[in-house]
C-alpha cells in the first residue's frame, strides 16, 4: 500500500476509535513503519499510541498475538486500511457489552459479498463464517471490526495456522465449534474498504460527504496555506498546512492536498489525492489521480482521467475510475500525457513530452 | 545544570508526582537524584546515579507527605555521590533545599558558617543555603523571611526551592536559571521545565529573575525582591505531553532524526512563498539591519551558527560566529550598529545567555533563535524567531540542528532582502529530500563495518565545514570514540599524521565544481595512506575509484546539500553507537541543557 493511503486512512480510523471512547490505541506496524510512526508520534488527539512491530505478515491473528502483552481488557480490533465510521464501532462495542459474547463481529447487509467474508447469523449468534461464499444463503459481510475479550488471544494461539497464517476468522470458527458465544451485529455505519489504490478516490469522496471536517477547530483549508486570490478552491477540497496555490489554479471537488504541496499557476486538480511535499507544475491538469509523496509533475502535463482498465500484477481490473497513480517521488518533466489507468512506480522518471499508459516500474525512465 | 521540581498537594501522591517529574527532567542531568517530603516532619531520600536508582532505594510504602521537592543533578561542585546529591539540609534536618545553578560566593559563606559552628556534609555550593536559612531562623525569622534573607546573601545563578518542617508550603526564587510554576486542580507545581508536570496541568506562570514564590495547595503568590505581590500572566502550554514519548523507536535520537522532514515543514510553515519569491518572517518585520551580524552559540548550535554565518556572507552581509563562552564584548567590536544572534535550542544555555547579555549591554540589537517558547533567551532578546522543531529529548541534538540551519537561512534571506527563487524551490523540496535519505540510507551496514575503528575524521569544504564538525561532535557524544572534523584543505597541515587503515575518513563531496574537485583531491591523499574513505555525495560517479563506500544524498541547491549530508552523518553515528551498545539518549557526562557557564 502507498503511504499516502495508509496515513490518511489510519487518521480516520483513529478519529473514529477515539470518538467511540477508546482510550488507548495499539498499532501493529510493518511496511514503511517509520512513516507511520513519524506521522502520528506517540499520541493522536491526546490518546496514547503504542506501536507493535509485525516483521512478517502472517495473518490477522498473528498480528493480534504480537500485541498480547498489551491486552488485558476488552479490546476493539480494526483494520488500518478500511474507512470506518464511529457508528459501526459503537454498534459492535454496545452489542459486545450487553451480551455474554467473547467476540463480536461488525457486519453489513450487502447484496454482493464478493471476496469478503460472509457470516451467517442465528439471532445474533454467529453460526458460520465462509470466505467468498458462492451459495445464496443469507450472508452478511464481515467488516473486520471486532470487539474481543482478552481470552480470544489464547484461542488464536491454540488454532492451527492455515497456509502458514494465523487468521482471526479461524479462531472465531473454533470458538463457535467449542460453543463459546460469538455474536454479530448488523450495522448501517460507514465502511469503505481501500483494497486498491483507486478505492482511495471513492473513499475520499465519501469522507468529504460524511465527515465534519471542521472538528477540533480545523477548517478544510489550513490557515497556514497560501492561496492566491485568483485561485479557485472548491468547498469540498481539503488543503493541509503550508500548501501554496498559485494564481488561477483550480482545486476542484473531492481533492485532498497533503502538507507542503505546491500547485502552480493555472493548474487544475480534480477528484485527486496529492501527498505531502508534492509539486504540480503550471498548467498541469490532473483528474482522478493519486500523487505520491514528493512527486514532481511538470508544467503542462495532462492526466484527463475517466474509466479505464488497470493491470496490477497479473490481474486486470475493468472500469476503474483512475486517471493515473504516480507513486512517491515520480519525476515528470512536463508536457506528458497519461492515458487513464496508468500506474507509475516510485522514483520513476518521465521525460518531457511522453505519452504514458499501462504500468511503469519503480525507478524506470521513460523517453517520448 | 540540574532539574528541580516542587509540589504542594493534599494527598499521598506527592512522592509519585515528584518521581515522575524527575524522570521527565532527566534530560537536564542524571548523575544523582533526591526528594524531600514534609509529613509534617522532614524526610529525605537521595542517591547517586540515575533517577531509577533513587526509585529503587525508596521504601515501598512509607514515603508520605503532601509537600515536597526533588532534584536530578548534573555535577558542578563535588563528584556524583549520595552525600552530594540534593536536597541538602541544615544541621538539624529541619530545612531542605534543592538548587540549579552556581553560588559564586559559597566558599566565603561556608567558611563563615563553619566558624559559627555549622557542620557540612557535602562538597556542594548548595549546602550553604540551608545553613544560612537555619542561621536566620535562629534569630527568630519565620520561614519565608529566613529564606529571603538567605537568598540576599548569595551571589551567582540559581533556581532554588526550599521546604521547612511543619510548614505546608514550598518557597522558591530564580536568578539566571529557569523556573516555571504549574497551576493544578489539586495542588500547585514548580519545576525547571514544563515536562516535569505537564501530565498534571498545562497552565503555567514563567518566573522572572529576582522573583520569589510561595507555593501552597490553594495558591501561588509571586513577589519581587522587596516583597510586593506581583500579578503574573498565566500561559497555556499547547503541546502534547505524549510528544515526549518515543513513538515506537528504540531511542529518542532515532525518533527525532526521523521527525526531521516534519520539523522542516513546521519551520517553513507560512514563512515562504515561492510565487511571491519571498521569505516572510513576521517576527522581524520591524528589524531593518544591514550592518555587522555576530552569532553566538555553543556545541551543536555553534555549528548551526557557523552555517548561518556562511549564508549571511554568501548574501553579501558581514557576519561572524563565536563560541558563546569566548564572546567578550570588551575585546570584540560590538556596538549599537551590530545585530547579535544567539542560537540555543533550550533558550537556557548559560554561556549563550551571558554572551547575549554582554551584547545587550554594549548596545547591540539581540535576536534569539530558539526552540523553547518563553525561554530566557526568548524573553531577554529584542527579537526572537522560533525554530519550531518540537520537544527534543535526546541529549545529542538532531532535529533542532536542522531546524536551526533552516531558520538561520530564512533570517539571512530576510536580512539581505534578496529574492532567491531556486533556493526557495529547493527549500520546498527539502522535507522530501530528507525523507528520501531516511528511506534509503545504508548507514546500518556501513556502521557495522566501521564500528571497531580507532577514530573517525570528517572533512568538507565551504558550507560542509560546519557539518563536518557537527558529524564529529555527534560521533563523539554518543559513541565515546575519538572523532574530529576539519576543513578538508587542513587535513594535509597536520592531521594526516593520524591516519591509519583503522581510521575511517568521512568526506562530504557534493555539488560538483571546484570545491568538490578539491575535496576529492584531499580524499586521494587519504586513500594513499590506506585510511578507508566513506564519501557522502550526490554524484556517485564523481567519487568512484577514490572511495570505498558511498552514502548518497539527493542533488539539491548547494546551500542545502550540507543539510542532507548531515542526516547521513547523524544516522552513521547513531548506528555506530548502537553497534557499540552505548546508552544513546543519555551519554555519560553530558546533559541536554547546560545552564552553567
Amino acid at each position: 500500500m502507498l503511504p499516502v493511503l495508509s496515513k490518511t486512512i489510519l487518521e480516520h480510523v483513529f478519529n473514529a476509535l477515539i470518538e467511540s471512547g477508546v482510550t488507548e490505541i495499539i498499532v501493529v506496524v510493518g511496511y514503511k513503519r517509520n512513516r507511520i510512526q513519524s506521522h502520528f508520534g506517540s499520541s493522536h488527539r491526546n490518546v496514547p499510541l503504542t506501536y507493535v512491530v509485525q516483521e512478517r505478515q502472517l495473518g490477522t491473528g498473528h498480528a493480534l498475538l504480537k500485541t498480547r502483552s498489551h491486552i488485558d481488557e476488552t479490546c476493539v480490533v480494526i483494520n488500518g486500511d478500511q474507512i470506518v465510521g464511529t457508528e459501526l464501532i459503537d454498534d459492535v462495542v454496545e452489542t459486545h457489552q450487553t451480551t455474554d459474547a467473547v467476540a463480536t463481529l461488525g457486519l453489513l447487509n450487502r447484496t454482493e459479498i464478493g471476496e469478503y467474508g460472509g457470516v451467517l447469523l442465528e439471532d445474533n449468534s454467529v453460526s458460520e463464517i465462509i470466505e467468498g461464499p458462492q451459495d445464496d444463503r443469507n450472508y452478511r459481510l464481515n467488516t473486520g471490526v471486532y470487539a474481543l475479550e482478552p481470552s480470544v488471544v489464547d484461542t488464536i494461539e491454540a488454532t492451527p495456522p492455515s497456509n502458514g497464517e494465523h487468521l482471526l476468522t479461524d479462531a472465531f470458527r473454533k470458538l463457535v465449534e467449542d460453543g463459546e458465544p460469538v455474536r454479530g451485529v448488523v450495522s448501517d455505519g460507514l465502511w469503505v474498504d481501500v483494497a486498491y489504490p483507486w478505492d482511495l478516490l471513492d473513499a475520499t469522496e465519501r469522507l468529504i460527504d460524511d465527515i465534519d471536517w471542521t472538528h477540533d477547530g480545523k477548517s478544510a483549508v489550513n490557515s497556514s496555506a497560501i492561496l492566491h486570490e485568483t485561485a479557485v478552491i472548491s468547498p469540498s477540497a481539503i488543503i493541509e498546512a503550508n500548501c501554496e496555490i498559485e494564481p488561477g489554479a483550480v482545486i476542484g471537488p473531492n481533492v485532498s492536498l497533503g502538507q507542503n504541496v505546491t500547485v502552480g499557476t493555472n493548474a487544475v486538480v480534480e477528484r485527486s489525492v496529492v501527498d505531502t511535499d508534492a509539486r504540480i507544475g503550471q498548467n498541469a491538469t490532473l483528474v482522478d489521480c493519486i500523487v505520491g509523496q514528493g512527486a514532481r509533475i511538470g508544467a503542462g502535463t495532462v492526466a484527463p482521467g475517466g474509466p479505464s482498465s488497470v493491470q496490477i500484477r497479473n490481474r486486470v481490473y475493468e472500469d476503474v475510475q483512475l486517471g493515473a497513480l504516480l507513486a512517491d517521488r515520480v519525476y515528470d518533466g512536463g508536457g506528458s500525457t497519461y492515458v487513464p489507468g496508468t500506474v507509475v512506480g516510485a522514483d520513476a522518471t518521465i521525460h518531457s513530452g511522453a505519452t504514458i499508459s499501462g504500468t511503469i516500474g519503480a525507478e524506470a525512465e521513460v523517453y517520448p | 545544570m540540574c532539574g528541580i521540581i516542587g509540589y504542594v498537594g493534599s494527598g499521598d501522591e506527592t512522592a509519585d508526582i515528584l518521581m515522575s517529574g524527575l524522570f521527565n527532567l532527566e534530560y537536564r542531568g542524571y548523575d544523582s537524584a533526591g526528594i524531600a517530603l514534609i509529613e509534617p516532619s522532614l524526610t529525605m531520600y537521595k542517591k547517586a546515579g540515575e533517577v531509577t536508582e533513587l526509585e529503587r532505594s525508596l521504601p515501598s510504602d512509607t514515603v508520605r507527605g503532601a509537600v515536597g521537592i526533588g532534584h536530578t543533578r548534573w555535577s558542578t561542585h563535588g563528584a556524583p555521590s549520595d552525600a552530594n546529591a540534593h536536597p541538602h539540609t541544615d544541621c538539624n534536618g529541619d530545612v531542605a533545599v534543592v538548587h540549579n545553578g552556581i553560588i559564586e560566593n559559597y566558599q566565603e559563606l561556608r567558611a563563615e558558617l563553619a566558624d559559627s559552628g555549622h557542620e557540612f556534609e557535602s562538597e556542594t555550593d548548595t549546602e550553604v543555603v540551608p545553613h544560612l536559612i537555619e542561621s536566620f531562623l535562629e534569630t527568630g525569622a519565620n520561614p519565608e523571611h529566613a529564606f529571603r534573607l538567605a537568598i540576599d546573601r548569595i551571589d551567582g545563578s540559581y533556581a532554588i526551592a526550599a521546604v521547612f518542617e511543619d510548614t505546608e508550603a514550598v518557597y522558591a526564587v530564580r536568578k539566571h536559571s529557569p523556573l516555571v510554576l504549574g497551576l493544578g486542580e489539586d495542588g500547585n507545581y514548580l519545576a525547571s521545565d514544563v515536562p516535569a508536570f505537564i501530565a498534571h496541568t498545562d497552565r503555567v506562570i514563567y518566573l522572572e529573575d529576582g522573583e520569589f514564590v510561595r507555593l501552597t495547595e490553594d495558591e501561588v503568590v509571586v513577589t519581587n525582591t522587596t516583597g510586593d505581590v506581583l500579578e503574573k500572566t498565566v500561559d497555556t502550554i499547547d503541546w502534547d505531553p505524549q510528544d515526549a514519548g518515543k513513538s515506537g523507536y528504540g531511542h529518542y535520537m532515532l525518533k527525532e532524526i526521523n521527525e526531521q522532514p516534519q520539523a522542516i515543514r513546521q519551520c517553513l510553515q507560512g514563512r515562504t512563498s515561492e510565487h511571491q519569491q519571498s521569505v516572510l518572517l513576521e517576527e522581524l518585520a520591524d528589524l531593518d539591519h544591514d550592518g555587522l551580524v555576530q552569532l553566538v552559540a555553543c556545541g551543536t548550535s555553534y555549528h548551526a551558527a557557523m552555517y548561518g554565518e556562511q549564508l549571511l556572507q554568501e548574501r553579501g552581509m558581514q557576519a561572524q560566529s563565536f563560541f558563546a563562552s569566548e564572546y567578550d564584548a570588551d575585546r570584540i567590536a560590538v556596538d549599537n550598529e551590530t545585530l547579535v544572534i544567539g542560537v540555543t535550542q533550550s533558550g537556557e544555555t548559560a554561556d549563550t545567555l551571558s554572551a547575549l547579555r554582554e551584547a545587550n549591554r554594549a548596545g547591540a540589537a539581540t535576536l534569539a533563535v530558539t526552540n523553547v517558547v518563553g525561554s530566557s533567551a526568548a524573553r531577554e532578546c529584542e527579537y526572537v524567531v522560533y525554530i519550531r522543531a518540537g520537544p527534543e529529548i535526546s541529549v545529542a541534538a538532531t532535529k533542532s540542528f536542522v531546524s536551526q540551519q533552516i531558520t538561520l537561512a530564512l533570517i539571512a534571506s530576510t536580512l539581505a532582502d534578496v529574492s532567491l527563487p531556486r533556493f526557495l524551490r529547493a527549500l520546498q523540496r527539502l522535507p522530501d529530500h530528507i525523507q528520501r535519505v531516511l528511506d534509503r540510507t545504508t548507514t546500518p551496514a556501513v556502521a557495522s563495518e566501521i564500528a571497531d575503528s580507532e577514530a573517525y575524521f570528517f572533512i568538507g569544504r565551504g558550507t560542509h565545514v560546519p557539518v563536518a564538525l557537527e558529524g564529529a561532535l555527534k560521533m563523539k557524544e554518543i559513541t565515546y570514540k575519538h572523532a574530529e572534523g576539519f576543513p578538508s584543505g587542513e587535513l594535509k597541515h597536520g592531521p594526516l599524521a593520524l591516519l591509519t587503515p583503522n581510521t575511517p575518513v568521512i568526506a562530504l563531496v557534493t555539488n560538483g565544481g571546484e570545491t568538490a574537485t578539491k575535496t576529492i583531491g584531499n580524499v586521494n591523499e587519504v586513500a594513499a595512506r590506506d585510511a578507508p574513505v566513506i564519501a557522502v555525495t550526490d554524484a556517485r560517479e564523481s567519487v568512484e575509484g577514490v572511495s570505498d563506500t558511498v552514502l548518497e544524498v539527493p542533488r539539491t541547491h548547494p546551500w542545502l546539500a550540507p543539510v542532507l549530508a548531515n542526516v547521513q552523518l547523524q544516522l552513521l553515528s547513531y548506528w555506530v553507537a548502537t553497534r557499540l551498545g552505548r546508552p544513546i539518549d543519555k551519554p555519560r557526562h553530558l546533559a541536554k541543557t547546560v545552564t552553567v557557564e
